[in-house]
Order: C-alpha cells, then structure tokens, then sequence
C-alpha cells in the first residue's frame, strides 16, 4: 500500500512517507552503488557515478548493427526546446522527462505508457526565462523518480504509479528567474541537485534534500560558500556572483565525496582585463565558479575543490562535463572536461594531475603547466577584441562523452569556433533580475584558416593521445554512447545517428531521425534483448546559433518538437 | 523599479534613486545590449546571432514593442516585466537607429 499527498503546483518543501514497495521497483543506494555491474539497467544521469556513458552489452555488436530496426518511438509532446534529456531504465521501465519536467514511464521494450507526470509550472515565469523550459534528465532511487522544474522545485514522484510523493521548492525563482534544468542525482539518502545560472547574478546553489520527505538538508552556495572564498570577490560582489552547477555531478563510494562542476561568474567578460584582481565588476580569483569540488553528501561541506579558471573571463564553465572514473596502474583518476577545451586529470581528492586539449583552436590561454596553473591567460580589457577562441558556446559542451573501458579509449565531442567582441561596462539589471550578465558584445567566427566545424576524438582519457578522430561539418551536440559490442554511436546534430567500430572510426550503420539530436543515448536490456534508445529533439541555446552560422538544414529545423527513438534487432 | 545599466557606480545610482523622482534617467540600451540582449542579438543588434539581426527589421514599432514586451516562448524571453513602456521605446529608438559599424572588421 502507498500514501499519497496531492500536491498543487504552489506547495512548499513537504514530506510523505513512502512506504518501502516491492523489490522490483525498488532502486536503493546499494543497487545505485553497483549500477556498473549490472548490465540491463541504466540507472543514472551517466548510467553509474564512474560517469562512463558506456553500457556493457553486446548483444548489438559490429557484425549486426548493420540490421538495427525502429521498435518503437514515445513524443512528450510540448517539446519547446527539443528533447534534452537524458532517460533512465529500471528493470524492464523507462523513465524519462521532456520539457517543463513532463514525466512519462514506459514499458522498455515496447513504448507502451505506464503512467505519466505533468507538473503545473509557473508559466508566466516561463516566458520571462532564458535557459527554458528544457528538462536534462532525472533520478531513480527510494521507489521514486526525482525532477528538477524550471520554477525552482524538486520534486518526487512514485516510480510504480506516478503519483506525487513531494514537491519541495528550493529557489525563489520568481525572485531571482533562475530553476533547475540538469538531472538530479541520488546519493545514499540524498537528492542532489544544482541551480542554473552562469549568466544569473545568484549564487548558484546545489542543494542536498531528504529523498524519502523531500526536506532540505544543506544548501552550499558554489559562489562565496565560505569565508575564505568570500575574499575572492572584492566589494561584495559575490552577491550577484553567478556560478551554478547546472549539471548533475557523481558520486565516489570509495571516498564518500560527491564531485560537481560550477558555472561561470558574472559577468561573463570583465572590463578590467588584466587588472582583474584588484579592478572590475568582481576583484578576485572569484571561488568556487569555473571549479570542481568535492562535497560531503551527508552535510554539504566543502571536502576539496580545484578551480580551473581562476577568475574566468571567457565564460568557460566547469558545469560542463562528466567525472569519468578510471583505474590505470593502481592509480584512480577523475577525468573532466572544461567548457575551454581542456580535459583536466585529478586523483580522486581532486589534487590536479594534468590537463590536456581536446580542441584546435583555443586562444583564450596558451596552455596550462604541470601544476594546473593557466598560462599566457588573455585578459581582455574594455573594447574590441577580435579572434577569441573557442566562442562562447565552448570548445566542449555539456552533453556526455563516453568511456569505453573495453577499447580504454575516451570519445567525445570538441568544438571549433571563435568569436569577436566588444567588451562593455554593465552592471546586472536585479529588480526584477533580467537574468543575462554578459558584459560584451559579440559575434560568432570562423576559426582562421578555415571553417567553424565539430569532431569526435578517440583519446587516451588521461594523457590525451589521439587514437582517430571523426570530423562533423557542425558539432554534434547530443551524448555518446560506447557499448561492450565495441560501438561507439553518435547522434549527430542534422538528425543522423551513426554507429562507428569503437576501436577504430569505422563507420557501421546509420539511421536519419529526421530532426537533430541534442540529448540523451542509452542501452538497456529487456528480457535478454538489447536496446538503443536515443533522444531526437532540436533548439538548445548553443544549437540557436546554427541557423545563422551554417544556414540549412539548421534555418529549416524545427525547435518544438522531439521524441524518443528505439531500436534494436529483428527477431 | 528598473535599475538602471552603465558605467555609473551602483551606489551612485541608489543615491540617484531616492534622491527624488528620476528625471534625467534614460535606460542605457547599449549597455543593456552588452548584458542581456546581445546573447542572442549579436553585435548590438547588428548581426543575427541565436535571434535575428534587428538593424533595418522591416517590422512595425507595434510588433517590436510587443515582442519585447512578451518574448516568444522558447526563443526569446518576455521583458515586459523588467521594463516599462517608455523604457521600450528607448529600445525600440535604439533598434531603429542602428547604423552598420565603420569598421569592416566584423564578419
Ligand atoms: C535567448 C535569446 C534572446 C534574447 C536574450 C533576446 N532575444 Fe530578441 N529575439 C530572439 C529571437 C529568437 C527572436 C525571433 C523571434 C521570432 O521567431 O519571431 C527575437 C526577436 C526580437 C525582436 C523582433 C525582431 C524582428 O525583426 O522580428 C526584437 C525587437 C527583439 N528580439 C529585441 C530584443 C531585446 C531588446 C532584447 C533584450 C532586452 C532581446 N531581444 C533579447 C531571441 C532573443
């Protein structure tokens, strides 16, 4: 038997006690702690917290994928935006969140609906917002399904039947315009999830809730979290700070630490250019934005961090990218990509081991040292600044690349485009909060010498060696998938998934979804059969730049619309 | 009450505020551009960029007024809550202004 309170959209921060249900719909933290190890399933944001986005089934393999069918599709409808997310599957049922948090369970193997969630938004808030109303994903654990809103709520709904279990607000964000857009993640008894908001003058929270009441239980503010990073934001500016950790990070059993990136500070480029630490909109190396930190899951306090812009003046989030795990020679290392273009190694206290570059053409610094320290940083002062590389939509993105533990090889997407700008004076418009800081103006370029174009490298995760690379006329800008079937698929931005030899860029097989792709991939087994499902779905804010950088089929490419695709094996 | 953007320190701006009714206080649009608009209007409305160039939009002040004002859901955010009538106005002077850059420099 459950109990269930119904919740109108407006409640605030409550508790139901969900009884335990049966042991088929129930994801405890022991089974989300060994998600690696059980092949069927997909049960997180990255599948496992080591972050790989690699499934080890192998059922579709290199000799059939050429014989890969559709078995069934599944529209949320109300897909402004496209479909972003990233879904989930449970013992035979998919989960899975479009726009304005719409919640939808299927049955895995057919599509069929099981039940369906949709919340009641505060759409006039909506229409004032500009990260929305996108939906990157959701969390499994406790016998609910876990989603963040727009409007600043988390909110938990009963994995069997959909029905509301809580509904808590964290973020004022009538106040402050900012909401939830990344998945959340499910640490021990613990939700997790982090605010938006680079752009925004806030403080960019992540916050730790009760996952069986939905009560708040820490809150830490990734711009000034404490007293020591309150001094690297010279005249208070940590009050309009920006900084949010708005996509999901992972968990270290081991370590019993949880890793999360921030965002950038506020405003993105600073007028004082090299006089930054005494000068400008923010004095100061401006902690914890740009970062990785390491928190305790149980209270929220700061456990490590690395900041890997001091005082970013490019807009080159650390929000962006997976924590991928990896064992090498009796070491453990944590790989993660910065929006700049640089994939940073630590070990697993985030102590900085290296950082290499994944994209061409990056401007913005000449390199970083064996210490982690940026070296020949551009600092750009008020004025006209032409060539930056990469543009402010990043040198990497924030969908997931995958690592293949079978090939050891890491694929992921870079970018290259450059911008010119014209950086500006500003101060934040904050009653009401206009959202936007930027503090330039800019345009979109090519790169010298050629064409804005994406790539999908084959690397050594931790020395970045180059296996193979695989060019894209524009970036693909959805996930990847790796399987244990030695495949590597990329769903790429004009609508086409492909599906590659993961040892070496073969291409297999491929199938145009008939609209671009910009979210999720996963694989999951049903009753021993293999599946693929991939989110199509176009108009994320990097993807609405296409039109007017590469014209067609972008210009023509509608941003309302998305579904889930699945295939697998004919009989 | 919309704060006003530019150069001018924030607490010359406060004092500015309640030192009576504002007179001489007109919405600074460049900087607005720089911090809001020009994400997706690019080059101070010059250029196309995530939304449409809107220099020499060929559209009425009404239609200009009115998505300012309400946004498109999904594309553009509505500002009618952040700005007043006579603010957009000062938006709508600013589009209808713009003048190409002298430079040939930008792309
Ligand atoms: C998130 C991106 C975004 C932001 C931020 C944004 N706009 Fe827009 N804007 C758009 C898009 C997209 C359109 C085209 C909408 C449509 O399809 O009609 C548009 C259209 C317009 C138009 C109508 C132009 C025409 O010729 O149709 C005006 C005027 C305008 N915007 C002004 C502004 C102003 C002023 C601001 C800042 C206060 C602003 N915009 C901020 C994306 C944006």
């Amino acid at each position: 038997m459950r109990k269930h309170l119904l919740l109108t959209a407006a409640v605030v921060g409550f508790a139901a006690v969900v009884p335990p249900t049966g042991p088929a719909w129930a994801v405890d933290p022991s089974r989300l702690e060994n998600a690696a190890k059980n092949p069927n399933d997909w049960l997180m944001y990255r599948r496992s917290y080591e972050d790989w986005q690699y499934s080890p089934l192998d059922q579709i393999n290199t000799t059939n994928v050429k014989d890969l069918k559709v078995a069934w599709t599944h529209t949320p409808g109300r897909a402004t935006r496209g479909l972003q997310s990233m879904p989930l599957v449970a013992d035979g049922v998919l989960y899975y969140s479009g726009s304005y948090s719409r919640l939808f369970a299927l049955d895995a193997a057919t599509g069929e609906l099981i039940w369906s969630y949709i919340p009641e938004l505060n759409e006039d808030l909506i229409a004032q917002q500009t990260h929305s109303p996108y939906n990157r994903g959701i969390a499994l654990g406790h016998g609910n399904v876990y989603v963040g809103t727009v409007d600043g709520r988390l909110i938990a709904v009963d994995m069997k039947t959909g029905a509301p279990v809580w509904d808590t607000k964290l973020v004022d964000s009538e106040k402050l315009t900012v909401g939830f857009t990344g998945a959340p993640i499910v640490v021990k008894d613990k939700v997790l999830i982090g605010a938006q908001g680079g752009e925004w003058p806030w403080r960019g929270p992540i916050f730790g809730v009760d996952a069986k009441t939905g009560k708040k239980v820490w809150e830490f503010f990734t711009v000034a979290g404490t007293e020591e990073a309150k001094k690297t934001w010279g005249n208070e500016s940590w009050r309009t700070g920006g900084g949010g950790g708005w996509m999901p990070g992972t968990y270290n059993q081991a370590k019993d630490i949880v890793y999360w990136g921030t965002g950038n500070p506020a405003p993105l480029y600073d007028w004082a250019g090299p006089d930054w630490e005494t000068k400008g909109p923010r004095p100061g190396t401006n902690l914890y934005t740009s970062s990785v930190i390491a928190l305790d899951p149980d209270t929220g306090e700061l456990v490590s961090y690395f900041q890997e812009l001091p005082h970013d003046a490019w807009d080159f989030d650390s929000a962006v990218g997976e924590f991928l795990r990896i064992e090498r020679d009796g070491e453990t290392y944590i790989v993660h990509p910065n929006k700049g273009g640089y994939v940073y190694v630590y070990d697993e206290m985030l102590n900085f081991k290296n950082a290499w570059p994944l994209v061409k053409n990056i401007n913005f610094i000449e390199g970083v040292d064996e210490k982690g320290n940026l070296i020949g940083r551009r600092d750009m002062r008020e004025g006209k600044h032409t060539n930056l590389c990469p543009a402010i939509a990043g040198g990497i993105s924030w969908n997931s690349g995958t690592y293949n533990p079978k090939t050891g090889l890491y694929y992921k997407v870079g970018n290259e485009w450059c911008m010119d700008l014209e950086i500006v004076k500003t101060t934040p418009i904050l009653e009401p909060m206009a959202q936007l800081n930027i503090g330039a103006n800019f345009t979109f370029t090519d790169p010298e010498g050629g064409k804005a174009y994406g790539h999908v490298d084959a690397r050594d995760p931790i020395t970045g060696e180059l296996a193979w690379r695989i060019d894209f006329p524009e970036p693909p800008l959805a996930s990847l998938l790796s399987t244990g079937g030695d495949l590597l698929f990329v769903p790429d931005a004009r609508g086409v998934l492909r599906a590659y030899d993961a040892r070496n860029g073969t291409e297999l097989w491929s199938q145009n979804n008939g609209l671009g792709h910009n979210g999720g991939i996963i694989s999951y087994a049903v009753d021993g059969k293999q599946y693929i499902t991939v989110a199509v779905g176009w108009g994320s804010l990097v993807g609405d730049a296409y039109p007017d950088l590469f014209g067609e089929p972008y210009k023509s490419m509608a941003t309302d619309q998305g579904w889930l695709v699945t295939f697998t094996l004919p009989e | 009450m919309t704060i006003r953007l530019g150069g001018i320190p924030a607490l010359l701006l406060l004092a500015t505020a309640s030192a009576g009714p504002a007179t001489a206080e007109h919405l600074d649009v460049p900087n607005l551009f720089a911090s809001v608009c020009g994400f997706c209007h690019e080059d101070g409305g010059r250029k196309a960029g995530k939304g449409p160039r809107l220099m020499n939009t060929e559209r009425s002040d009404e239609f200009l007024r009115n998505r300012i004002a309400k946004g498109r859901p999904g594309r553009m955010p509505a500002f009618g809550k952040m700005f007043s009538d006579e603010d957009i106005d000062e938006i709508v002077a600013y589009i209808r202004a713009l003048e190409p850059r002298e430079e040939a420099s930008v792309r």
